[in-house]
């Protein structure tokens, strides 16, 4: 079957080849019998259906060593032979690699037996939780209070992000593991394994700078409320406001449009001692109360955090 | 998308309510002013496609002052659609008719016929005097500056404000008019 279809490939790849390159001066016209054969060409292909995903592993050309020695100079990296390729090797993958080995053993009992990788990447995961987990816990404290510090370290180390940039970093190709298509929490975790890799290659400092360069910059041009948002905002900011250093906080209704119409729109700010410390619109008059807080919280809490911290 | 990106979306794209006195205004000229309101032309946002128009609320329309002898000369023309339906108004012939029809034709000719005009047409709201329903009173939060200062009228002062106005020079005693 697959013979088959690899022929009808290649034969109507050939066809179109010659059709689509026609060299003008020699040929006038394309002849009659193409049309009908590209046709039936392409009903047999539509017939047998979409070619199955392959592993790129699977190609002729496929060079593992030099995508080993590529993904490090890559990314301008050194990093150790050995224990990269260990951190690419999963749990899955030995005990998939042990269980073949053990029936090609009951059928052909004289052959040698073959190289199988014994060391999985396990204790390279566990390492590169730890950095990563030390890591942004030192980033992000010094940039953010303390829950939404909580909630941007939860969406950084999420297999999501992990495995999105992971993916862009050229590794779902490199991974040695059961699964294919690979999924999500295997990228995620041959991530970790690759930050633990990097660590026992060019030590901490280096391991460090690259989650700077490759997984701390995701949170670029994202805004913060995105990401972390009190669930009552006035409440929340009326609660912190004292601490804050912010006394008798009092919204006051700047401005009112259309109000007798669905598309009404008021403008509430919070003013505390007179002064004007947060801005918000809504649909409703507690709408805008509340996105008035969360303009407070944005322009108070988050902003002078920073300023207080490069100060000290 | 947070709740700031969104109200920021709501508060930009809000619909403002304009108020706009006609008394003693040239209709042509306020049409002009009043059509970037109504079109959304004064906004930074403005985009033909974009649905940014105001409303606007033009109160005393029966007031207008049109230039000149424009009461006596213009003509609205009007055709039935059927032979010998034409027919021809003077300007003070149509006010009599209808007080808010003069500015409403001004506004409507101020714009391009294109398929939004009718559409923007509906924001504006026109009373021939002072007394706008409450529902409609309640959403304004504009007041449109108008074109002209309204000055008062000689007849509009008391007796006494015009015998107190300081005088540069007076008729005689003796003096008589005729």
């Amino acid at each position: 079957m697959s013979i088959f279809l690899r022929n009808v490939n290649v034969l109507s790849r050939q066809l179109l080849k010659t059709i689509h390159n026609p060299r003008t001066a020699d040929i006038k016209h394309i002849k009659r019998w193409v049309a009908p054969t590209l046709k039936e060409l392409k009903r047999r292909r539509d017939k047998i259906g979409p070619e199955p995903l392959r592993k790129r592993s699977e190609f002729l050309e496929w060079n593992y060593d030099a995508e080993i020695y590529a993904f490090g100079k890559r990314l301008g990296e050194e990093f150790d032979d050995e224990i990269l390729r260990k951190s690419l090797i999963h749990r899955s993958y030995v005990i998939q690699q042990e269980l073949k080995q053990e029936r090609e053993e009951t059928t052909t009992t004289t052959s040698a037996p073959t190289e199988i990788a014994k060391e999985d990447n396990s204790h390279l995961i566990e390492a590169g939780k730890e950095i990563i987990k030390n890591y942004l816990n030192k980033a992000l404290q010094n940039q953010y209070p303390e829950e939404p510090a909580e909630a941007l370290h939860k969406y950084l180390t999420a297999d999501d992000m992990l495995s999105h940039v992971a993916k862009h970093l050229g590794l779902t190709d490199l991974i040695l593991s059961e699964d294919f298509p690979v999924e999500n929490s295997t990228l995620a975790r041959t991530f970790e394994a690759v930050i633990g890799a990097l660590n026992e290659s060019s030590g901490l400092e280096r391991a460090e700078l690259f989650l700077k360069d490759f997984l701390l910059t995701q949170l670029s041009d994202k805004d913060i409320f995105d990401i972390w948002e009190p669930e009552k905002p006035y409440e929340y900011f009326i609660g912190i406001a004292k601490e804050l250093g912010y006394k008798d906080v009092e919204p006051r209704l700047c401005n009112e449009s259309a109000t007798n119409t669905i598309l009404a729109n008021y403008q509430v700010g919070l003013y505390s001692n007179k002064k004007l410390i947060g801005l918000g619109y809504g649909e409703t008059i507690e709408n805008a109360k509340d996105t008035a807080a969360l303009d407070a919280i944005q322009k108070i809490k988050l902003q002078n955090f920073n300023k207080k911290q490069a100060l000290q | 998308m947070s709740a700031l990106k969104r109200v920021q979306q709501w508060a930009t794209f809000a619909r403002i309510w304009h108020i706009y006195d006609a008394t003693w205004q040239n209709p042509f000229e306020s049409a002009a002013l009043l059509k970037k309101y109504l079109m959304g032309l004064h906004k930074p946002i403005y985009h033909p496609l974009a649905d940014c128009g105001d409303h606007v609320v033009v109160i005393n329309c029966s007031e207008i002052a049109l230039p000149g002898d424009e009461w006596k000369k213009r003509v609205y023309f009007h055709h039935t659609g059927y032979p010998g339906g034409a027919s021809w108004t003077l300007a003070w012939e149509l006010h009599k008719k209808n007080p808010t029809l003069i500015l409403k034709k001004a506004i409507y000719h101020n714009m391009r016929g294109n398929l939004q005009r009718r559409y923007t047409m509906e924001r504006l709201h026109l009373f021939p005097n002072e007394s706008v329903p409450d529902e409609v009173m309640k959403n304004i939060s504009n007041q449109i500056r108008q074109i002209r200062p309204v000055p008062k009228r000689l007849d509009h002062y008391t007796e006494d404000e015009v015998k107190e106005f300081p005088k540069l020079i007076d008729y005689p005693k003796d003096y008589i008019i005729r």
